[in-house]
């Protein structure tokens, strides 16, 4: 048995945790103040997207997809060490700056896990398994929620980038072609490349001139140091 | 023999790192860029399609279609007429971003953007084009926040719509393919059709999904955020034009005239009642823009005979009023150190061409006379009228928001100063202002001027090869 082999059949194997496990880690994309839990809920996510993609594509190209979204986790993981640096952020100024609190964050979540239990049976997508289905269905309302909570680069680039990759479990399962799966994979980084210098620029701004992202310092408890 | 398509996208990667490494030399980034951008435009102006020319002692052939894994990129008529508009805007941005200090960076930026709108426009197959705007708009966040920490959200919104819609276009592609495998069975066609309106939504970005143009407006360099607008939305809607005459099924499918006609006239209303509310000359650039987007919308709603030779008048004299009003925001922006209406004061003593400029452009953009949009808009709202006259009274309501909103920008601009330490405008950028007045006076008076460039480009837009 090759390793490809091998690694498709663990895909198989593991295909309702790894599905489990992506939208816990979207979870923590949306929810979690700490950008080193943020950035864990990423990989996460697309480690298990990256299994699950093995299934429909050639595991290289999966693989590459892992590696892709590697890069595009580096370099996030530069900038915000870049960010949470003491020299770097403003006195009273911790990063990343809200504009909701956590708990609120986790009902929103709640509320979108009951969305999701009623409208997961009257949604169907051609050529898409039950599995995947389930598994896009939540990354979207997740992303979603990130995209409509957070306004902080960071959060809402992860949620953007989260959605990108849900979308990519019905594309591929719809084309297996190489260009389509290049152009998918270079976008993200392309994207991730963006979102690190937009939390970067917003990161480095005092919470005068963050404008919307400043209004998070009326809360106490989410201005406290990463 | 060297491509057209080659060669342009050739031409302008040299040129953007050439810019680049001379940006600290603004004048002559600036310089380099405009003059690249003008030969550009003025070459595919000349150049034939249809016979190989010889540039340089080599021979081209701009018609040439340019293949490579799968996707294509050729000049048409069509696409010849886009890009020169394209580039002949882009020569003058360069050089009102030199006077009005929108930045060194824009330059090279500017360059590549360029190249990602041409081959937007040039691409083969239509489908892929949306991976083109979402790289076109990746780009466009590093100009958008020209390197200031601060505010992200212009460059968010500018980055987030795109990006949201390019997998709607992916996914049509495969109802087109089933449609075409049984063809009794209208139900992929619908499915598809559904998806394309979907995407383009995102894309046109109408009220109410409007929130990047002011965002933009208030964050982006004021001559830097009309290029965006002027270049982004004329590629958006050539897009959406090629879609549609390449597949008329979409307009058979769902009617989506009356869509862009209800979209437009929301826009436009929605555009002009928040410019007459707004005290910031950012913001209000940003929301008299989006009324004049609105109007661009519904013109291109109205298609048939009229119509489409509408939208593209309003497209020519829209960029010259957008490029004057920014004109004047940039250099009130720069000298006054704010755009607050309450920082404005006494501005007109110190920068009278600025003034005259923010209010030309102002009123340009509300289609009053005297001013270049006069004569396009007054046969749009003729065209409007025949269908529904209360859609007229409706457009006409949202000039009436622009023009207090502008009203009230200019008597901001009155007073004595409150500050005597403002400098006086450079006579270079009085020129530059008055010169673009000027145009804009000229083409109010005689819309005439711009009777042959619009005819010459009908023909070949409502045509469009697939």
């Amino acid at each position: 048995m090759s390793l490809t082999d091998l690694f498709r059949q663990l895909s198989l194997l593991i295909g309702a945790p790894a599905v489990f496990l992506a939208g816990a880690g979207a979870v923590l994309i949306v929810v979690p103040r700490d950008w080193r839990a943020v950035l864990f809920g990423y990989a996460l996510v697309n480690v298990m997207l990256s299994l699950l993609l093995s299934q429909v594509i050639p595991t290289e190209w999966a693989l590459q997809q892992a590696i892709a979204v590697g890069l595009v986790a580096v370099m996030l993981f530069l900038s915000a060490r870049q960010l949470r640096h003491p020299a770097a952020s403003l006195a009273g100024s911790a990063w990343p700056r809200m504009t909701s609190l956590s708990p609120f964050r986790l009902l929103a979540v709640g509320l979108a896990g009951i969305t999701y239990a009623v409208v997961r049976d009257s949604i169907t997508f051609p050529l898409i398994s039950e599995l995947f289905r389930d598994a896009v269905l939540w990354l979207c309302l997740i992303a979603a929620l990130g995209l409509a909570l957070h306004q902080e680069p960071l959060h809402a680039g992860l949620s953007l980038l989260t959605f990108v990759g849900a979308v990519q479990l019905i594309i591929f399962s719809l084309f297996q072609e190489r260009m389509l799966v290049g152009i998918f994979q270079g976008g993200q980084v392309l994207l991730g490349l963006a979102i690190a210098y937009l939390v970067v620029a917003h990161g480095l701004a005092g919470p005068a001139a963050a404008g919307a992202g400043g209004e998070s310092l009326a809360i106490p408890e989410e201005g406290g140091p990463a | 023999m060297i491509a057209g398509p080659v060669l342009l996208l050739g031409l302008l990667f040299v040129g953007a790192v050439a810019v680049y490494v001379l940006r600290r030399v603004e004048a002559l980034a600036a310089v380099i860029a405009a003059s690249l951008s003008a030969l550009i435009a003025v070459g595919l102006w000349q150049l034939p399609l249809d016979a190989p020319a010889v540039l340089a002692g080599r021979p081209v052939d701009m018609g040439r279609a340019f293949v490579s894994g799968g996707a294509s990129l050729q000049i048409t008529a069509a696409s010849q007429a886009v890009l020169v508009f394209l580039f002949a805007m882009a020569a003058a941005t360069f050089v009102l971003a030199w006077k009005t200090f929108q930045g060194r960076t824009f330059y090279p930026f500017g360059l590549v953007l360029l190249a990602l709108w041409s081959i937007v426009v040039l691409l083969q197959p239509l489908t892929l084009t949306p991976f083109a705007v979402v790289l076109a708009s990746v780009l466009s966040v590093f100009v958008i926040q020209a390197g200031r920490p601060g505010d992200t959200q212009g460059a968010w919104r500018q980055l987030l719509f795109p990006t949201l819609a390019a997998p709607f276009f992916t996914i049509a592609v495969w109802y087109i393919n089933q449609a075409a495998l049984n063809v009794d069975d209208q139900a992929p066609l619908r499915t598809a059709a559904w998806l394309l309106i979907g995407g383009f939504v995102l894309l046109l970005q109408p009220a109410p999904l409007h929130v990047a143009l002011p965002a933009v407006a208030r964050q982006a360099p004021p001559v830097v955020a009309a290029f965006l607008w002027a270049g982004g939305q004329a590629v958006t809607l050539y897009l959406l034009q090629r879609f549609l005459v390449t597949y008329p099924w979409l307009s058979e499918v769902i009617d989506s005239a009356r869509w862009l006609l209800w979209l437009g006239i929301l826009t436009a209303l929605l555009g002009g009642a928040l410019t007459a509310t707004q005290s910031r000359l950012g913001r209000l650039t940003g929301y008299a823009a989006l009324y004049d987007y609105g109007i661009l919308i519904v013109a291109l709603g109205l298609r048939g005979t009229a119509g489409l030779p509408t939208a593209i008048w309003l497209l020519i004299t829209r960029t010259i009023s957008l490029m004057t009003m920014a004109t004047g925001a940039a250099a009130l922006r720069h000298y006054m150190a704010s755009d607050s209406f309450d920082h404005l004061r006494g501005a007109a003593s110190r920068l009278p061409a600025a003034a005259i400029a923010l209010l030309a452009g102002g009123f340009g953009l509300a289609g009053l006379p005297l001013t270049p949009q006069l004569a396009s808009r007054w046969a749009l709202l003729q065209l409007v009228g025949e269908n529904d006259v209360r859609w007229a009274w409706l457009l006409i309501a949202g000039a009436l928001g622009v023009v207090i909103g502008v009203v009230r920008a200019g008597q901001a601009c009155l007073g004595e100063l409150r500050f005597s330490r403002v400098e006086r405008e450079p006579a270079s950028l009085t020129v530059l202002a008055m010169l673009l007045v000027l145009i804009g006076v000229i083409l109010g008076l005689f819309p005439q001027l711009l009777t042959d460039p619009v005819a010459s480009v009908i023909l070949p837009l409502s045509v469009l090869e697939p």
